[in-house]
């Protein structure tokens, strides 16, 4: 996971995110969020988050519930601990025994499982596309 | 052009030796400037904005925090200058900055290595360092863009320059602020903190009954709904080679 000093974002257990969260570096949950998630640094999600989230991040690390679409732009690694549903998109993925997908996964990331639900992220989105 | 002004308590008789000691190494150095002495009946604010008026690029305060937070206040959104020579030995603005007390402060002064530092506002209020207060069931609104809910007591910090801690450290050259919530938890195993940090630009802290925010560890507002930016690299200040960050 790359590191990038002070300009990580922490959410706590009991703490709960409503909304497009739109986070420049990493980012590390522990406890809830709704919503979208973009972040241009890596994600974790530990093993008590509850995360209902289309999420885009560089690389994450799932230990929690994840329910939503999701594109990670190298390394997805799923703890055994993991659970998610949704569209899965990832250069490299790594599934511990035991974690639980239900969905579709797609390797290499040609092109964008499902634009983000938020307007913000759907900004994000096009951004990239007409690139 | 120099200007310096000197707080209230810096006229009591034993502050004169040092007073002495400062005009002596700053005038050694060839940054003598004009002396403004504030008054108990004499609105600081006023009096500072005055000098700023008159042309003064370089206001230096001399006294306390409380003096340098008046400073800050009164500087606003001009590019003047702003050096300190803490007269205090507890001075947290000295020690982030990396300012030493008394006669040492002239050479960090002379050195002039002036940097460009962000500050925040709250509801309408300058600050340097950063904001503290304690809530329940606050909620706190971000960029217009998303919002957190923090259930049950909470300890909420709103950093722009601080010393660093298990919270990392704060950068108040990167235009944002930092929103710091800290919870305590109990269970079989004793009392647990939570911590939990978000960068931002743009903030509303919203609290179910009126709370006390402190500003810079001094002042403090009492309301139940707060606003909060960050004013990226607003303020020129002259600091040391120590400071934190």
């Amino acid at each position: 996971m790359a590191k990038n000093g002070g300009g990580e974002t922490i959410v706590a257990r009991g703490v709960r995110v409503e909304g497009d969260f739109v986070v420049e570096g990493n980012i590390v949950i522990e406890g809830e969020v709704h919503g979208t998630i973009n972040a241009t640094g890596d994600l974790q999600i530990g093993p008590e988050a509850k995360v209902d989230a289309d999420i885009r991040a560089e690389n994450a690390v799932i230990a929690g519930e994840v329910h939503g679409n999701m594109r990670i732009n190298a390394k997805l690694d799923m703890l055994p601990s993991s659970k998610f549903s949704g569209d899965l998109a990832a250069e490299i993925l790594s599934i511990g025994a035991g974690a639980q997908i239900n969905g579709t996964i797609r390797m290499g990331v040609e092109e964008p499982v499902k634009p983000a639900r938020g307007k913000r992220a759907a900004a994000v989105v096009a951004e990239e596309e007409a690139e | 052009m120099y200007s310096y002004f000197y707080d209230t308590f810096l006229q009591d008789r034993k502050y004169e030796r040092d007073v002495a000691l400062l005009e002596t190494r700053l005038t050694d150095l060839g940054i003598m400037g004009k002396i403004t002495r504030l008054a108990l009946f004499r609105d600081g604010l006023e009096v500072i904005r005055d000098e700023i008026e008159e042309g003064a690029q370089t206001l230096v305060a001399v006294g306390d925090d409380a003096t340098f937070r008046k400073a800050i206040e009164a500087v606003g959104d001009t590019r003047t200058v702003l050096g300190y020579l803490p007269m205090s030995n507890k001075s947290v603005f000295a020690d982030l900055l990396g300012i030493p007390t008394g006669v040492a402060a002239c050479d960090i002064l002379s050195a002039r290595l002036v940097q460009e530092i962000d500050v925040g506002e709250v509801n309408g209020r300058r600050f340097l360092h950063a904001l503290e207060c304690e809530a329940s069931d606050a909620v706190v609104s971000c960029e217009d863009s998303f919002t957190l809910t923090i259930p049950g007591k909470a300890s909420i910090a709103i950093r722009n320059l601080a010393f660093p801690d298990d919270a990392g450290v704060t950068d108040p050259t990167d235009g944002r602020l930092s929103l710091i919530i800290r919870q305590s938890r109990f269970s079989l195993f004793g009392k647990k903190s939570e911590l939990s940090k978000l960068p931002f630009k743009r903030a509303h802290v919203f609290t179910d009954r009126h709370v006390n925010m402190f500003v810079d560890g001094g002042e403090k507002l009492q309301a139940k709904e707060f606003d909060i930016r960050a004013i990226p690299g607003r303020l020129r200040l002259i600091t040391g080679k120590g400071r934190k960050f």
